[in-house]
């Protein structure tokens, strides 16, 4: 759902880790501990692996072991901020095949692209280019509820202002939730940007409040071990 | 930016097929690896998961995708 998701979407070339979107259920419970067996994957931060500190928003961490996949790091999480539920992700999901038979299974382009609105300053990017390689991919048949996602999550202020030209009806329809696209809509670049770095540093303040009592309770977690462990995690 | 305004690079990169992508991922990934690279996460403070007392000093400039083989004078 991360930075893998962004590789095959073009808007990264690497990732260092593995993020996976779970369904924490108690049955697929019991096979996500099975598949983290086969990786030799063991826990390296806190929280611990429970459904429940997983339904609350945390993120569980591990390395892998196994051969072939030895240091990689893998997170698993079940819910995102201000994201739908699991069932809801996985209906929209996109599944991409290889020759082999192979199949990935990433959040959709929307999904991610909200999935990214966090306070960390290195996903801001990512989000301009996954809106630009979609735009670039699908502009030549438009589908409605695509021209609306250009509309509401473009991040650059050219390719805004080649949207508003495109499409002028759905960019005054939407303008009353994205007030900046009228910005767009006068050419008035200067104001433009610094209205969309000021929609950054909103959704950057939202991200930091949901995570607050989150972080809150990781550091409970970290004490806790280390007086349980003597540092060592379980 | 638009599309037609990126780097010759990130262009030839974003034209490839999302399979093409991965793969050419993979190798790059290797290359990586294989200079030295590291799996740890590059230190972030802006991420929620950040944690400082994880920080390792031997990274290079505090970045975990390198290591210091030998400190200069300076």
């Amino acid at each position: 759902m991360g930075g893998q998701a962004c590789v095959f979407y073009g808007a990264a070339q690497v990732s260092k880790d593995v993020d996976f979107l779970i369904l924490a259920d108690e049955a697929n419970f019991k096979n996500l501990h099975l598949a983290l067996e086969v990786l030799a994957a063991k826990r390296i931060a806190v929280p611990v692996f429970d459904p429940a500190v997983l339904e609350r928003g945390h993120a569980v961490h591990f390395r892998c072991s196994a051969p072939g996949v030895e240091g990689l790091r893998i997170d698993v999480m079940s819910r995102l901020r201000d994201l739908s539920s699991f069932d809801q992700l996985w209906e929209r999901r996109t599944v991409i095949g290889d020759l082999d038979g192979n199949e990935f299974h990433l959040l959709s382009v929307p999904d991610l692209v909200q999935a990214k609105k966090t306070q960390r300053a290195k996903d801001w990017p990512m989000i301009d280019s996954l809106v630009s390689i979609h735009f670039r991919e699908n502009s030549l048949v438009p589908q409605p509820e695509w021209i609306e996602f250009w509309l509401r999550e473009a991040r650059s202020p050219e390719l805004l202002v080649e949207l508003i030209s495109m499409f002028p009806i759905e960019s005054r329809q939407l303008q009353k939730g994205r007030p900046l696209l009228s910005l767009a809509i006068d050419g008035n670049l200067p104001d433009l940007r610094t209205a969309l770095d000021a929609e950054v540093r909103v959704e950057q303040e939202k991200d930091r409040v949901y995570w607050e009592p989150l972080k809150r309770e990781m550091e409970g977690f970290r004490r806790a071990e280390r007086e349980d462990h003597g540092g060592r995690l379980g | 930016m638009k599309f037609e305004d990126w780097p010759e690079e990130w262009q030839e990169w974003a034209l490839l097929t999302p399979i093409e992508r991965f793969r050419e991922s993979e190798k790059i990934f290797a290359q990586y690896l294989a200079l030295g690279g590291t799996l740890d996460p590059d230190p972030d403070p802006t991420s929620p998961f950040y944690d400082p007392s994880e920080w390792n000093p031997d990274a290079a400039h505090g970045r975990a995708g390198l290591r210091v083989l030998r400190r200069g004078a300076s």
